[in-house]
């Protein structure tokens, strides 16, 4: 069995068997292909994202462990490392940091860090890191907070 | 060889003695003449080395190393490291890295703080993850593959985090294939720094990894060591150390592979002009390439019959197909007869006749005429340049296809060992040489200020001279080497002929070699003894470079024979 095949199976065995281990994160395989994964995570709390649940994408290469995982936001998000139309996630272990011995669980802990503790000077979003850096903290959260309630809360009916 | 032929000019004077009517055949100096003979002899069998001429007398500034012997150096800093700080190569080859190769460095920091700096290098005195006390037979689980394994099968950096080994090997593998930044390889477990060094490496890559390894670790020492260069040259794995502090500073070097550069701007070489010139004279040329200029380069139609002749040999000498048969000058379009003291020796073609240009001009004195004779003054150096570039290019052509096609026929027909046909070679070798300095003297020449005052003219003067000369000692043994090889590969032709063709080749060349290191010489002077003419024989001139005196003396003067049997 391919490696990278092997690997993906074990932890997807893992999430099965641990399904309420981390209340915050509920990882997904795709029906059909194990390389293709979802994940819900919930927006940490004392957060402007707090109370929204953020739906994000991987995509696993070959060569998983070796090189990391392809991950972005599905839900619109406004934070200074994530691209704001393409939900591309700004995150080191995600680039030259990886690890081998990071898993997809512990890539979504890392990327639930992020939401709570943004990098304002990496920014791929510049309206958001501009907000952050000229010490707009109540606007940064008051925006981020609208985009939380718009896209990654249920409607009430 | 025939003592008519050459005769050599002893007296000094004489040479820088341009503007006065010259008198070279001066034939009073017989014995010296005999003498110089047969140093040259001397010199031109059996001297060879192959280096380059210009930078064979002066000392050599630079040493080309094979990638073995920079990696015997690297070997020894790494050794001296260990040893001083009692540590494996492997972690003083870590410690080298981070300090780009500086055991000074290296040495400073360790014994300043030696725990900070094992910590940023990311080597661990002790492990940080302690293995179970009951080894072997316990198993883990690899914490990249999820597989549990015996730790036997593990294995792991100064930090102690265990993987199995079958994950390292890929985790080393994908790294090494990600480029040079495996050098610096960090223990796979999150946020651990160890260093992977280079016996892990030995111990958990594959064979065709450990070699790339290595070569990264090579490159590594020769990038960040400011003293070696790569040679540019296509397929070359020498690599040229320069060392500083010359008289003054050159940086033309010569590589094994033949190729020479420039090591300080890695263009080809280029002495006498410096790199500045260089760049300048190649961005003229690349802007003003797309109008006329290389059109010019290499077809010309006949001045007589206007078919188009292709230049296709070396010398400056054409000679139109039949029926036309009309010999002329491939620079000026001048009748060939009429090459002579007119355009400053026989062979040579450099004086840029200015009068004859104004005169055209005289009656339209608008700007852009001027422009038109800027233009005129740009070709006529571009044209010099670029052909004895494509001569130089020719030349090498023709020294392969010579030892290829003729060297065997001529060491069987002529019963001469391979060293005694060296003189053949070396001639080629020079004149390659040659064509490259003489190339370079005509961007020397296009900047050399026009007007101006009497030391501005008069440097001009000397200068044109100085080319002149060379020039037309160079043609003259391209055209002996070129054209004369052929008579002696015919059984008719006596041996004792051979012998003076010999003979002749190698004064020829030894004659053009030395007038070309003194050309060269005087080029990066600044031409500063064309301001004191009298002053010939100043301490700069000849107590500094006694090889220049000698040179003088030597310059062959007599033309007569060489007209003669100028035939193609
Ligand atoms: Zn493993
Ligand atoms: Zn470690
Ligand atoms: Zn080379
Ligand atoms: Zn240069
Ligand atoms: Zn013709
Ligand atoms: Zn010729
Ligand atoms: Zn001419």
């Amino acid at each position: 069995m391919q490696a990278s095949r092997a690997r993906l199976f074990k932890e997807y065995k893992e999430v099965q068997r641990e399904k309420t281990a981390d209340p915050d994160i509920q990882l997904a395989c795709d029906d059909s292909n194990i390389f293709k994964w979802t994940a819900l995570i919930k927006g940490p709390s004392e957060t402007p994202y707090e109370g929204g649940v953020f739906q994000l994408a991987f995509a696993v290469p070959e060569q998983y462990p070796l090189q990391p995982p392809q991950v972005r936001f599905l839900t619109k998000i406004f934070h200074p490392n994530v691209h704001f139309k393409t939900g591309e996630i700004c995150l080191d272990i995600l680039k030259n940091a990886w690890s081998p011995a990071w898993t997809l669980q512990s890539v979504c802990r890392a990327i639930i860090a992020l939401m709570a503790h943004p990098e304002p000077d990496s920014p791929l979003n510049c309206d958001s890191g501009n907000l952050l850096r000229s010490g707009d903290i109540r606007g940064f959260q008051s925006m981020a907070k609208m985009y939380t309630r718009l896209a990654a809360m249920p409607k009430k009916g | 060889m025939d003592s008519e032929d050459y005769v050599y000019d002893s007296d000094a004077d004489d040479y820088y003695d341009y503007s006065s009517d010259k008198d070279y055949n001066n034939e009073d100096d017989k014995v010296e003449e005999e003498e110089e003979e047969k140093k040259m002899d001397n010199i031109a069998i059996g001297d060879y080395d192959g280096e380059t001429r210009s930078n064979k007398k002066a000392k050599q500034s630079y040493i080309v190393l094979k990638e073995s012997d920079i990696q015997q150096r690297q070997e020894n800093e790494i050794t001296e490291v260990s040893n001083v700080l009692s540590i494996s190569k492997a972690a003083a080859t870590a410690l080298l890295l981070q300090y780009k190769w500086s055991v000074c460095d290296v040495q400073d920091e360790w014994f300043a703080d030696e725990e900070r700096v094992r910590k940023k290098v990311g080597l661990f005195e002790k492990p940080v993850f302690l293995l179970p006390k009951k080894l072997r037979k316990v198993e883990l689980t690899c914490s990249i593959c999820y597989e549990n394994v015996r730790i036997s099968m593990m294995g792991w950096v100064s930090c102690g985090h265990p993987f199995c080994r079958e994950c390292w090997e890929k985790y080393v593998s994908v790294a090494i294939e990600d480029g040079v930044g495996c050098l610096k390889l960090r223990c796979p477990e999150p946020h651990c720094n160890a260093m992977v060094d280079r016996d892990s490496i030995d111990l958990f890559a594959k064979e065709e990894d450990k070699e790339r390894y290595s070569q990264y670790l090579l490159r590594s020492y020769i990038e960040s060591n400011k003293k070696y260069k790569w040679c540019p040259g296509a397929d070359c794995e020498y690599v040229v150390e320069f060392c500083e502090g010359g008289e003054k500073e050159y940086y033309d070097v010569c590589c094994h592979c033949s190729n020479s550069f420039c090591w300080n701007c890695m263009d080809d070489a280029h002495r006498p002009v410096d790199c500045e010139t260089v760049a300048k004279w190649q961005l003229k040329n690349s802007s003003e390439a797309e109008n006329t200029a290389w059109m010019l380069v290499n077809t010309k139609p006949c001045p007589k019959c206007g078919k188009p002749i292709e230049k296709n040999q070396g010398c400056m000498h054409m000679t139109c197909r039949e029926p036309c048969g009309h010999e002329f000058c491939w620079m000026c379009l001048g009748t060939w007869k009429e090459h002579g003291e007119m355009t400053g020796g026989f062979y040579a073609c450099n004086t840029f006749q200015k009068n004859k240009v104004e005169e055209k001009y005289n009656e339209a004195e608008d700007i852009r005429k001027r422009a038109e004779k800027h233009l005129e003054k740009y070709t006529h150096y571009y044209e010099r340049w670029a052909g004895n570039e494509s001569s130089r290019k020719q030349a090498v052509k023709d020294l392969k296809h010579m030892q290829k096609y003729y060297m065997g026929r001529l060491s069987d027909l002529r019963g001469a060992t391979e060293a005694e046909l060296k003189f053949i070679t070396e001639a080629w070798l020079q004149i390659i040489e040659c064509r490259r300095v003489l190339k370079w003297t005509y961007a020397y020449g296009y900047y050399l200020p026009e007007d101006g005052d009497k030391k501005a003219k008069s440097k001009r003067g000397f200068f044109e001279y100085l080319q002149g000369e060379a020039e037309s000692n160079l043609e003259r043994l391209h055209h002996c080497t070129e054209k004369d090889i052929h008579d002696y590969l015919d059984k008719k032709c006596p041996d004792k002929e051979f012998n003076n063709f010999r003979a002749k080749l190698s004064g020829l060349t030894t004659v053009t070699r030395n007038y070309f290191e003194n050309l060269v010489r005087a080029l990066e002077n600044g031409l500063e003894d064309a301001s004191s003419q009298e002053a010939c024989s100043s301490q700069e001139a000849c107590s500094s470079q006694e090889a220049s005196s000698k040179i003088k003396s030597r310059t062959p003067i007599k033309r007569e024979r060489t007209k003669g049997k100028r035939r193609h």
